[in-house]
């Protein structure tokens, strides 16, 4: 670990907010369980097991309250709406990250709430304050029954959700997460045994909640988290809904990398540059959602994905769509071919060339596709900020593309908000995998008139050969374009130095170089949007944030996956 | 997506099964009791404890005395836990040994470790942890998973 757990935890003024609040808010819930427990002259008979009963009263409210936490953040839909609003205080990207910090503080109050109702129901047995034994409580009466399920619950979804469990197949974690639903419902019942009562017998009665409040002392939490649930429960349905509307799998183009790009029509599906949705194809597999950036612009008439073959998912939908792995791999290879011939005197302009599965050459019809979103990416903020840093890895080029297809529209229209220059960063392993982008890249470049706008710099990583070396050596020099993205712009070797890169950002813009006519009273934005492997983004991160000064701010924002 | 590996879901409800009967035995030391003791027991609801309260049937007898007299199931199963942390986490000087490397073993040890928490009180969700743990282990080995070698059985480059 680079950084200390105290310098991330206590010394980010963001975070230790967000300790305080978070851990604060857990601890005062506690000791407000304990002490309206102890202090309750009714329930005297029940505080004769003094600390376990305390405790697991703290304990069980704390847990009341994450149970009402955990689905918040899981609320897409909503997240989507409020996110720009609130973005200022939350990180609501970090949706998925406060989900696991709620698990994990479910799992150790849902370990404290258990030892100490395991004391409270042996001594219940032990003295006969109730004339039952501890067995019944714990398998016989509702607060038993419920607790060892949610137990049992959590394990199969804590385990499955281990990160390399879930990355490993996904499919595993996505289907058991959804115990959730019966984790829920025994969560929202767990009281309904009426434990904590001042009358000898649970108070039962007919109606509901089928327990009787005069007797029956719980807190009632479930009529306070049951909200996030119902909302839960209603943005599935509505998200079911919103799937099932009218969709059109209009194209599918095989680029030579061996993307597939699937062109969606749907016209109630709205959507801004940098979002993604869920994909779901029945044919392929009835039940299973994918999640895909949107490469096309919101201006285009239809939705496009990139999507490449490397699950078992996404090749079983090649094959499908009659672009199967066979079809890929001859492409691929042809590129690969054309790539080594570039000095035929031909302009390799081949290499970027797609190929359309023509629908009514198949047998098949093309197959009802449906999509579900959009949900956010921070790369909607791009005219927000003066600068735009555009990062991207490998496959972490997609959301770019959108952007960058936006960036063109809004050009065109003469309309670009704040946003004065793109540094657009591309980081690639290999050569082939420029193919389906870079098209994209030309026209985007080749429509530049103000050439200090966008600066396409492309990093290629890989080892390369002595032959291609040379090749390169040989075709680069004097050739209008690079011989390898075919874009004006060259193509730079190994890994970018990211410290010189963003202090040649700042004294360029302090010196005025950068943006000529740039106020120095002004505090200017530079906004980096990062997406890929989370290692890189740590460099970046701690490099642009470095170069903050009192006039330039530096900020940083990441996709996640 | 991938293949579902059953052995690495398998160590990770290992080990959580494990820290709970690690857990669970230090408290049922603390309060002994054995889980079974219902079983031919009677509870005398007229007469207030030590008179009344609950009586263990006399078929009790044996298991009371190893887990209420003397609490050596609960030492037992907290060794236990302990031993299969050491093995799944795992521990620098297991990951040589042959058992690291056998999903059957570790079935068994998940067995026997679940037989030893089922008896007392607050040890029977461990049990069932352990077992699911172990029926995990057995669907690896059936399905013929392979440990991952472990990087020091190569022996260090200084000695070859």
């Amino acid at each position: 670990m680079s950084e200390s757990w105290f310098k991330r935890e206590i010394l980010t003024p963001r975070r230790l907010a967000f300790n305080v609040l978070f851990y604060g808010s857990h601890l005062a819930l506690f000791a407000y369980g304990w002490y309206s427990q102890e202090t309750n002259t009714k329930l005297s008979a029940l505080n004769g097991l003094k600390f376990s009963v305390w405790t697991s009263r703290g304990a069980g409210l704390v847990l009341a309250y994450d149970g009402g936490l955990i689905l918040v953040p899981m609320l897409r839909n909503i997240v989507r709406i409020v996110r720009p609003k609130l973005s200022w205080l939350l990180p609501a990207d970090e949706n998925i990250w406060f989900h696991r910090q709620v698990a994990y503080s479910m799992a150790f109050w849902a370990m404290v709430h258990t030892t100490a109702h395991y004391v409270n129901f042996i001594n219940v047995e032990r003295t006969q304050v109730r004339k039952e034994i501890a067995l019944h409580i714990h398998y016989q009466e509702a607060g038993g029954i419920t607790g060892h399920t949610m137990l049992l619950l959590m394990v199969l979804m804590y385990t499955t959700a281990h990160h390399k469990i879930r990355q490993q197949c996904f499919e595993a974690f996505w289907y058991t997460h959804h115990l959730a639903f019966f984790f829920m419902i025994a969560l929202y019942t767990h009281a309904t045994g009426c434990f904590v009562r001042d009358s000898t017998n649970p108070d039962y009665i007919s109606t509901f909640p089928f327990y009787s409040t005069q007797h029956c002392l719980g807190y009632e939490s479930w009529r306070f988290i049951i909200w996030p649930g119902i909302l839960y429960f209603g943005e599935r349905i509505w998200r079911e809904i919103r799937a099932r509307r009218t969709t059109e799998l209009s194209k599918v183009l095989v680029h030579p990398s061996g993307a597939m790009e699937l062109r969606i029509v749907k016209p109630s599906f709205k959507y801004k540059s940098g979002q993604w949705l869920f994909i779901q194809v029945p044919d392929v597999s009835r039940f299973q959602w994918h999640p895909f950036t949107i490469t096309s612009a919101p201006e285009d008439p239809y939705v496009s994905v990139h999507i490449r073959q490397v699950g078992d998912f996404t090749q079983a939908l090649g094959e499908r769509l009659g672009a199967g792995p066979s079809v890929v791999a001859s492409l691929t290879k042809a590129a690969m071919k054309a790539e080594e011939k570039v000095d035929d005197a031909a302009p390799a302009f081949d290499r970027g060339n797609f190929v359309e599965i023509d629908a009514n050459a198949t047998t098949r019809p093309m197959p009802l596709v449906r999509i579900d979103g959009p949900y956010g990416a921070p790369a909607e903020d791009v005219f927000k900020s003066e600068v735009a840093v555009l990062v991207g890895a490998g496959i972490g080029i997609t959301p770019f593309a959108s952007i960058l297809k936006h960036i063109w529209y809004m050009q065109r229209k003469g309309n670009l908000g704040s946003l004065r220059r793109v540094e657009f960063f591309w980081i690639c392993r290999d050569a082939p995998s420029f193919g389906w982008f870079q098209s994209l890249l030309q026209e985007v470049e080749a429509a530049q008139t103000n050439p200090d706008f966008l600066r396409i710099n492309i990093y290629l990583t890989q080892k390369i050969s002595e032959d291609m070396m040379w090749n390169i050596a040989v075709n680069d020099t004097g050739a209008p374009y690079d011989p390898l993205t075919l874009l004006r712009t060259r193509t730079m070797y190994g890994r970018p130095n990211w410290k010189s890169i963003y202090t040649g950002i700042r004294s360029a813009i302090e010196t005025g170089r950068y943006l000529p006519g740039r106020e120095a009273s002004l505090r200017t934005k530079v906004g980096t949007y990062f997406c890929g492997p989370s290692a890189l983004a740590k460099v970046v991160r701690e490099h642009a944030l470095a170069a903050s000064t009192s006039s330039i701010d530096f900020t940083f924002a990441k996709e996640h996956f | 997506m991938g293949e579902f590996i059953w052995h690495h879901w398998a160590r990770v409800v290992s080990i959580f099964a494990s820290v709970y009967l690690v857990w669970a035995g230090m408290w049922g030391i603390a309060y002994r009791k054995f889980f079974w003791d219902f079983v031919g027991g009677h509870l005398d609801t007229v007469n207030a404890p030590p008179i009344g309260g609950f009586h263990p049937g006399p078929n009790s007898a044996p298991f009371l005395e190893i887990i209420v007299k003397v609490p050596l199931i609960q030492i037992l199963s907290i060794l236990f836990g302990l031993f299969t942390l050491l093995l799944e986490y795992p521990a620098p000087f297991m990951k040589q040994t042959s058992l690291y490397r056998s999903f059957v073993a570790r079935a068994v040890l998940l067995v026997l470790q679940s037989f030893v928490a089922v008896f007392f009180y607050q040890g029977t969700n461990a049990a069932i942890y352990g077992t699911i743990a172990a029926f995990a282990y057995g669907r690896a080995a059936m399905r013929g998973e392979m440990m991952e070698e472990a990087k020091e059985n190569r022996g260090k480059a200084s000695a070859a």
